[in-house]
């Protein structure tokens, strides 16, 4: 079923600079690039929420958007939800061992973490108009 | 005794999750970084084994965003002991009427606030070394 938006959820993961890669792009998503057709649900209410939040991949078509190539934003919504429209690994875009860096605090994004940011907001980007498109 | 775990729920909607977020940060990397480590929280939630062997009976400090509890509640579920938990609304008495940014970006008021959260953090940390709580 196509809805009128479509959910990019983001795995946000802490340990590594990938988690935050992720983060940002998801929030880019919503704010820049696709502002009022994003719906996003914070990762961990799937499991821990108790207000039907796991219908959330039934109700839309979502995209996961992962840090490394672990891809827990991904297998959790499968696991709790439903299989996922779309699937970005931020490893797969700037390579395993960048991914795996340290965390980093948003107080010191260069530029080279911002076009990080952007290769993966736009092959989010790329998928979301591809469901689009398949919903018209 | 290994490393407390710090974890943060990221809630990624509103500015709450990113205070968090950030003033976990401020911890596990400048003010204790000897002393705490973090874990995604979204790898927690998958219950790997990887993970779950990380965590379970391991002391556990959680910085929630709001009243859901994510972080409390899936760290608990994947068998950490949370001796400590907050959630970032808590401490926002003093902070009435200031403006903390957004999921994206804190404002300088907000890196303030991440920074007494830190704090709030920090000093839980030192309880817990000296076997207090
Ligand atoms: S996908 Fe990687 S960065 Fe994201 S939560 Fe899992 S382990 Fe952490
Ligand atoms: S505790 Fe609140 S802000 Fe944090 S992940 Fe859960 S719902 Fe989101």
């Amino acid at each position: 079923m196509i809805t009128n938006k479509i959910g990019v959820i983001s795995c946000s993961g802490e340990e590594c600079l990938g988690g935050t890669i992720s983060r940002l792009a998801v929030r880019k998503m919503m704010e820049e690039l696709k502002p009022g057709m994003v719906s996003t649900l914070c990762l961990p209410l799937f499991i821990a929420g108790d207000g039907g939040e796991r219908e959330f991949a039934e109700k839309y078509p979502t995209i996961a958007v992962d840090g490394c190539s672990k891809c827990c934003a991904k297998r959790a919504i499968e696991k709790y939800s439903n299989k996922v429209a779309g699937s970005v690994d931020v490893a797969e875009i700037i390579g395993e061992v960048k991914a795996l860096e340290k965390p980093l605090s948003t107080r010191n994004v260069t530029d080279e973490h911002m076009e990080y940011v952007n290769k993966t907001a736009a092959k989010t980007c790329e998928i979301f108009d591809d469901i689009l498109i398949k919903s018209i | 005794m290994s490393k407390i775990k710090v974890i943060p729920c990221s809630g990624i909607g509103k500015v709450f999750g990113l205070l968090a977020r950030e003033s976990v940060l401020m911890v596990t990397e400048e003010k204790c970084p000897s002393d705490t480590e973090t874990l995604c929280l979204a790898h927690v939630v998958t219950g790997d084994d990887e993970v779950v062997a990380k965590i379970k009976g391991e002391t556990c400090i959680t910085m929630d965003g709001c009243a859901k509890y994510c972080a409390r509640k899936s760290v608990e579920e994947t068998g950490g002991i949370v001796v400590k938990s907050h959630k970032v609304p808590d401490f926002m008495k003093a902070h009435r009427g200031e403006e903390h940014g957004t999921g994206t970006a804190l404002t300088d008021d907000g890196w303030k606030y991440a920074e007494e959260l830190a704090e709030i953090l920090a000093e839980d940390v030192k309880e817990i070394k000296a076997g207090v709580n």
